[in-house]
């Protein structure tokens, strides 16, 4: 397997060279000149008219030529001038025609040095933060790890709150987001493989994965689908979703992202598979279930009675966010009959001004409120509160007494709205909120029957869906009655004895069986 | 291969459930009821002995042409012209049944709940939505099931539970008031539904597990007759002997349950679970026809036919009776024939001569 991922690796980076030729400069593929002015003509020349980049000239020592070439803003400049341009300035006696990598051995005082051979190499650390020395009558460099930019700090995830967990989010910083998954799974199981995508953005991308947990065809079909990616740039991990997803035309996301590392972490524990993006703190879990999107980390850390009961919970809300609109258009046009005598009453006493049928009613509203949403997400804060009591003004109360709309729609359209944000996910929500509308028309047209064969042809979709080769109603469907402890039930953890089969093939077991806590226990 | 999917036994029995029950539970309990009276509780019982006998057969073929669905094996067994005639009636057949199904599912629908619908209106969704299914390969239509049918139970019991206060222990009484010839009378309809347990031909190459195929089958054919009992015996407890006068007693029975003056006229919700058992039949049965006509074809693929298929079947569901009484006289009178003879007959003809070349074939050895 190793084999094949170097394999696969190596074929990107020549892919990468390749187009480099063809786009910037042949020079790039050749490894570097022996003399230095030659090297600095090179590099001068790709990094013409960029302001950011600085080439600083110095003699080692007083006597042997030398360039220092970084990226300002990208390297630590007073860990350079100390650990490594005043050392080698004042260096006593001349280095004569020593090699360059003994030279660094005795003078540097940085942690990280390695040697660039190619001006490829050369510009990719230069790029990366890394500051580079070329010294005349060398036909290398040495690239200094001094790269330290400005980032966010750690801080909790906004777009996933818990009340108990970890408040720790993943950042922009890849390195930050890596030393954060390091720090939960301290085994050296846990692997990380690191790609370069995208022509422009040289975006660095992280693959991680427990070595013995994972299946190792899951990680080959991984590096194999993001090795296939070949763009301008990777802005954000969405990006890369899109490009490596099953069913691209489902309204269902078949890769979980996340901002916590502690549900990365959980999937790697279930044997799956993180993709980490540099520059968003939005990390990938595959493969997924329809399931795992519907959980939240949360579920887990709590004792387990109140975690299964949040589940059902969710599960009831699913269904009203997707459904409610629909069986409410749906009885009130063609099965009057279902809503008991007095309900009906006042049903139809406040529809009695509206001029509409529930269908377009309905329609209106639901669209009132999704711009409503949008606009509170997009709107600057302080014009947002504004809007909503506009929005709660208008929608709820002068609609109804202008006579647009019936006082019960305001309300499923309201209870709708609601469930659909406890759905923990929001790219959940969103497919949740897309698939109403069709619902909405067939329950207008054909009613309950209309309904019904819209939810199957949802369910028909949704058991065709794979995530990376596991269905994505596993395991509903296919049924795996054992795999239940994790769906129906959030099993205690005394219980949780085994991995969900189609992804922990690696070692079944999560722990030794027996674990009940029981007082008698600790006596024996 | 056509189909690259896989199942396994377990699946097959939940997609098989359906495939009987969910037309059974409207109309049988009132014929059952009309031959067998207060006995008709028994007679699916009785019935799921053609059940067995075709899960058996079906088996058994498939033990002896492994790999191969009726269609491919018809050929093996006849040779290539009869084997392919043999192959089109089990194709003709089942298109005339499957569209027979949309009708009775069209009738269900619109006679009882959209009764000013346009049949078509009723129809197309439904070819269109099973014909998705179909076009995603036995797996999902196997997946779906096991989503839909614990749904379609669990709806099925509790309607059965709420119907208690309406009940009268009274109306099963006397029991086997004339011996048990009553109840045989009374299995010879539900036979006919259990004869198309032989559908599971058409599943048994893509079992992962077949050597689990007999007793998964077997654990099918036992739960549908469950389920069978169940409604018959609350169909009786309901209206006892006026079973017979409802076309859809079940149903109708339904209607009466009222819990708090709030939980009424639940039958729209029972529609809409019916609906979802009709849609894994009408797609198993879709399945068989668009596979089998791939292979008889000798086609790489069966999904360029499935929305021709759909359109056929959408027609046959218009052509294949005038109104719905015809419809009903002739699913208890010819049909019970028909139904025996393509499903039952003629594979155990099939069964007879395989057997007889494997002997011959020995003996010349």
């Amino acid at each position: 397997m190793k084999k094949l991922l170097k394999k696969l690796l190596m074929e990107t980076d020549k892919r990468d060279l390749s187009f480099f030729r063809n786009d910037m400069n042949s020079s790039l593929t050749r490894p570097l000149g022996p003399t230095l002015a030659e090297n600095r003509n090179v590099l001068q020349t790709l990094y013409k008219d960029c302001a950011d980049v600085i080439f600083r000239s110095f003699r080692i020592g007083g006597t042997v030529q030398a360039v220092l070439i970084y990226i300002e803003g990208l390297s630590n400049i007073e860990e350079l001038d100390r650990g490594l341009l005043t050392p080698l300035v004042q260096m006593k006696g001349s280095c004569g025609d020593g090699d360059i990598f003994a030279l660094m051995e005795q003078t540097l005082t940085t942690s990280q040095a390695k040697p660039v051979h190619t001006f490829a190499d050369a510009v990719d650390q230069i790029s990366s933060g890394n500051p580079v020395i070329f010294v005349d009558g060398q036909a290398a460099g040495v690239s200094v790890g001094l790269a330290k930019f400005e980032h966010r700090s750690v801080e909790e995830p906004s777009s996933e709150a818990v009340v108990r967990g970890p408040r720790e989010g993943f950042t922009e910083s890849l390195s930050v987001n890596t030393s954060l998954l390091r720090r939960k799974l301290k085994g050296p199981s846990l692997k990380m493989i690191a790609m370069n995508i995208g022509r422009y953005s040289r975006t660095r991308v992280i693959i991680a994965y427990i070595e013995g947990l994972v299946d190792s065809t899951l990680v080959e079909e991984v590096v194999n689908r993001l090795g296939r990616i070949d763009i301008d740039g990777i802005l954000e991990s969405g990006y890369i979703e899109e490009l490596i997803e099953d069913d691209p035309y489902s309204p269902f996301p078949q890769v979980l992202n996340t901002e916590r590392p502690d549900v990365v972490c959980s999937g790697l524990l279930e044997g799956r598979v993180a993709i980490l993006t540099d520059s968003t703190p939005f990390a990938l879990v595959v493969p997924t279930t329809l399931y795992s999107l519907l959980q939240s980390a949360e579920d887990y850390y709590h004792r387990f009675l109140i975690g299964t009961l949040i589940r059902w919970l969710r599960y009831m809300f699913l269904l009203i966010a997707l459904l409610l609109p629909s069986f409410y258009v749906a009885i009130l046009t063609f099965h009057q009959e279902m809503i008991p005598t007095t309900l009906l009453l006042s049903v139809a006493k406040s529809r009695e001004q509206v001029p509409f049928p529930a269908l377009i009613e309905a329609l209106m509203m639901e669209v009132a409120f999704e711009i409503l949403r949008e606009a509170g997400i997009r709107l600057p804060k302080q014009v947002g509160a504004a809007v909503s009591i506009v929005g709660a003004l208008v929608i709820g109360q002068a609609a109804v007494s202008a006579g647009l709309i019936s006082t019960p729609m305001v309300m499923v359209v309201a209870i709708t709205g609601i469930a659909s944000f406890a759905i923990p996910r929001y790219n959940a929500a969103i497919a949740i909120r897309m698939l109403r509308f069709p619902l909405m028309f067939l329950a207008g047209t054909l009613g309950l029957l209309g309904l019904i064969i819209g939810l199957l042809a949802i369910i028909v979709h949704l058991c065709a869906l794979r995530s990376f080769g596991v269905p994505y109603l596993s395991p509903m469907g296919p049924m795996m009655p054992m795999e239940m402890k994790d769906v129906l039930l959030r099993a205690p953890w005394w219980a949780m004895l085994t991995r969900p089969r189609l992804t922990g093939k690696g070692n079944k077991y999560r722990e030794v069986p027996g674990l009940k806590p029981d007082p008698q226990k600790g006596t024996e | 291969m056509i189909e690259k999917g896989k199942i396994s036994a377990f699946q097959m029995s939940f997609t098989m459930l359906p495939v009987i029950v969910s037309t059974v539970i409207l109309t049988v309990p009132s014929v059952t009821v009309k031959y067998a009276g207060r006995d008709a509780w028994l007679s699916p019982i009785w019935a799921s002995a053609i059940g067995l006998v075709a899960v058996f057969v079906a088996c058994r073929l498939h033990q002896m042409y492994p790999g191969q669905t009726p269609i491919e094996y018809a050929e093996s067994i006849l040779g290539r012209i009869p084997g392919k005639i043999a192959g089109l009636l089990f194709l003709l057949f089942y298109l005339h049944i499957d569209g027979i199904v949309f009708r009775e599912y069209e009738e269900f629908v619109v006679g009882t709940f959209l009764t000013r619908t346009p049949m078509f209106a009723v129809i197309i969704p439904m070819v269109l939505l099973c014909a998705y299914a179909v076009y995603n390969g036995l797996e999902v239509i196997a997946r779906s099931a096991q989503i839909v049918i614990p749904v379609l139970l669990v709806f099925f019991f509790l309607m059965a539970l709420l119907l208690i206060k309406d009940m009268k222990i009274s109306h099963l009484l006397p029991m086997f008031e004339n011996g048990l010839k009553a109840s045989l009378w009374g299995s010879v309809v539900p036979q006919s539904w259990f004869s198309e347990y032989f559908l599971i031909s058409f599943m048994l190459p893509y079992l992962f597990d077949r050597e689990k195929a007999v007793k998964w089958g077997i654990v099918s054919v036992a739960g549908t007759a469950a389920v069978m009992v169940l409604s018959n015996i609350v169909a009786l407890l309901v209206f006892g002997k006026l079973t017979s006068t409802f076309v859809y007693p079940v149903i109708t029975a339904i209607r009466y349950i009222s819990i708090a003056e709030f939980f009424e006229h639940l039958e729209s919700i029972v529609m809409a679970i019916w609906v979802t058992g009709t849609f894994i039949k009408i797609s198993v049965f879709y399945y068989a026809i668009s596979l089998g006509a791939a292979q008889w074809l000798k086609l790489g693929d069966y999904r360029p036919l499935v929305l021709p298929i759909g359109f056929l079947l959408a027609l046959l569901g218009y052509w294949c009776a005038p109104d719905f009484p015809s419809l009903a006289k002739y699913l208890f009178t010819t049909n019970v024939f028909y139904m025996m003879v393509v499903q039952l007959l003629l594979p155990i003809g099939l069964l007879l001569i395989a057997q007889a070349r494997q002997l011959w074939r020995k003996n010349r050895r």
